[in-house]
């Protein structure tokens, strides 16, 4: 509850701070003391759930559940957004003159981020995902005068609000499938008897509607027009805090795993799984534009990150965690690199590694991780990922194919590496000053420490509430 | 059949029909003035069921407010049937395929569902009326209320980000 109080608040004190603060340093600073405040808030109520006492209590009928499960998602997406602005906060003032207003959309997400991870309505779903996408139509448009980022924008408002639609009618379905007629996960996701048809469309419908929020596979085609037409700022936030809490919201929804309908929904996701493997990884090959691989890179880490969903054990609910943290501390460092490289594509990466070692050594580091090599926090998300379907014992043909895609991928990313190190390039001005390098050196020990001992955030996370 | 029942299929077929129409029109004006038709019979279909309140509400709000901000668009596009665009054949051919497999599911789904003892209370009741609404609204529904207001500020927030002069 915490979180999403002070996020909505902090959404409006950023609001007022573009007409109040005319000095640019401050609204930034105001925003980075936001983003760590609301990161302790979310860390004290952990902690305060575990004695049982609450900075904050309010009845919400049962609308809104805050586990431990929920928070830890919370406090990973907190931390990748302080880390994501103490990175961008200066990309994203150049984006336009409104920076407290983007600060502002921002925070409203996070509120989202924080609905979307404690729900336990389906009402609430729906709004969390509203309050989570809607600043986000915005924020891709946001750069006015770049044509690419309005078709992308559009794009990305008209196909939302229609998958946004279908969702609703889902949940229509569901509600009028469940007896007593209940928003309830608790009470829908339990299964009453055998199925019944109104129930399997409800949930079909349901499923397109979240696949297309994570951008898998038949519904991903907005991913790479949407990140590559958005402010790259932006794009990092919303390949990283975003896809994951509309990765908790998916994997909440399963997790009471629907009855005797299990055994269909689950191959559907398997499915979906392995498609978004295939399609994501084998267009990544073809790209030309860093950031238009990456944002494939993006759609094949979602088939990844979908195994979860499949595995209804403790593990999977820790590697989805882990793998967010993962993903999201090498995905904010990548795009805070590629943000200040003038040429996007791979040619602009070439000869890095002489010019400016530092940031062609942490991009190595953030790719080496984003391929899953040991050593790095992708690797052991990756494992847990496996070893939560493996498991279930079902579905071996999927953990097979995931390995096999996950070998595709090294080549793109090795492809960025390559260029970096082995070939030559022209000269070129980045404006990186040291503060920025110290802070990715950070980035990369937070990846090894993951890396190395990848309990140390869960269980660090749960001794607070233990 | 009764007079509810007359209704009922007089305003279905009254539904169906605009909303064919507004897919069928080739003047997006006219398409705007049979979706008008198509909220006035669900309108009907929501006092059939007892909610008086919604009925007037999205009448009110999608047949009043909507609708002319849709006109207004339409007509500051200067959009009309020689301005549409020539559609590819075969993206035509996938959409007819794609809605009518969506169509196919849904009245498999409807067909056999176990609605017949749930029929909604006619002649009699005032679940529909605004006290009811709004005690539900405020006890049980109160967490989703107050927190669409967060919705609806960020999108306040949002149009004036889009619509500000640089």
């Amino acid at each position: 509850m915490n979180a999403i109080i002070f996020s909505a608040i902090w959404g409006v004190v950023m609001m007022f701070s573009s007409a109040f603060l005319k000095n640019k340093n401050a609204i930034r600073l105001l925003a980075i003391t936001g983003a760590a405040l609301l990161l302790a808030l979310n860390i004290l109520e952990l902690y305060q759930a575990s004695q049982g006492v609450h900075f904050l209590s309010i009845d919400t009928k049962g609308m809104l559940a805050f586990e431990t499960f929920g928070m830890l998602a919370n406090t990973v997406a907190f931390a990748s957004t302080l880390l994501f602005l103490l990175f961008s906060a200066k990309d994203i003032e150049e984006v336009g003159p409104n920076s407290g207003d983007y600060f502002a959309l921002i925070f409203f997400v996070l509120c989202g981020v924080a609905l979307v991870t404690s729900y336990n309505n389906l009402l609430m779903l729906f709004i969390g995902i509203e309050v989570l996408s809607i600043p986000l139509y915005i924020l891709t448009g946001s750069s006015k005068r770049n044509l690419k980022g309005n078709e992308a924008a559009l794009k990305y408002f008209l196909m939302g609000s229609f998958s946004t639609g279908l969702m609703l009618l889902g949940i229509a379905f569901l509600y009028g499938a469940s007896p007593t007629g209940s928003f309830f996960i608790d009470d829908i996701g339990i299964g009453h008897g055998p199925v019944s048809p109104l129930f399997v469309v409800g949930l079909l419908l349901l499923i397109a509607a979240l696949s297309f929020k994570v951008s898998a596979a038949p519904f991903h085609f907005w991913t790479p027009d949407v990140y590559d037409g958005a402010p790259t700022p932006f794009t990092s936030f919303m390949a990283t805090v975003v896809k994951g809490a509309a990765f908790i919201a998916f994997i909440r929804l399963f997790a009471d795993s629907f009855g005797e309908a299990q055994a269909q929904w689950q191959l559907i996701i398997a499915i979906i799984a392995a498609a978004t493997l295939f399609i994501g990884n084998i267009t990544a090959v073809f790209q030309q534009s860093v950031k238009r691989m990456l944002a494939y890179s993006s759609i094949a880490q979602v088939g990844f990150m979908l195994l979860a969903i499949l595995s209804l054990k403790q593990i999977a609910q820790d590697g989805i965690i882990l793998y967010i943290a993962a993903y999201s501390l090498a995905t904010i460092g990548i795009f805070a690199v590629l943000g200040r490289l003038k040429d996007q594509t791979y040619e602009g990466f070439n000869g890095l590694a002489k010019q400016h070692p530092v940031l062609a050594f942490v991009s190595t580091i953030f790719l080496l991780s984003l391929a899953g090599i040991p050593l790095t926090a992708g690797f052991f998300a990756k494992y847990y990922m496996l070893t939560a379907l493996l498991q279930t014992g079902k579905f071996l043909w999927l953990a097979i194919f995931a390995v096999l895609c996950a070998a595709v991928s090294v080549y793109y990313y090795f492809r960025v590496i390559q260029a970096m190190y082995f070939k030559e390039g022209v000269e070129q001005e980045i404006d990186a000053s040291a503060g920025f390098k110290n802070l990715l050196i950070i980035d990369v020990i937070l990846i090894i420490l993951l890396g190395i001992f990848p309990q140390v955030l869960i269980n660090a996370l749960s001794i607070l509430y233990l | 059949m009764s007079t509810t029942q007359i209704l009922f299929w007089f305003l279905s077929v009254l539904a169906i029909f605009s909303a064919i129409m507004v897919v069928a029109s080739k003047n997006p004006i006219h398409s705007v003035l049979w979706l008008i038709a198509v909220f006035f019979a669900i309108s009907g279909h929501y006092i059939l069921l007892n909610a008086q309140f919604l009925a007037i509400v999205n009448l009110i709000v999608y047949a009043g407010a909507i609708m002319v901000l849709f006109l207004f668009v339409i007509m500051l596009m200067n959009m009309n049937a020689d301005t549409e665009p020539q559609k590819n054949k075969w993206l035509k051919i996938a959409g007819v395929i794609a809605g009518g497999s969506l169509l196919l599911v849904f009245v498999a789904a409807l067909k056999n569902a176990d609605l017949k003892n749930q029929l909604a209370q006619v002649n009699h009741g005032d679940i529909g009326l605004i006290s009811n609404l709004g005690m539900e609204l405020f006890h049980n529904y109160v967490v989703p209320f107050e927190i669409s207001s967060v919705l609806f500020l960020s999108a306040m927030v949002g149009a004036v980000v889009i619509g500000k002069k640089e």
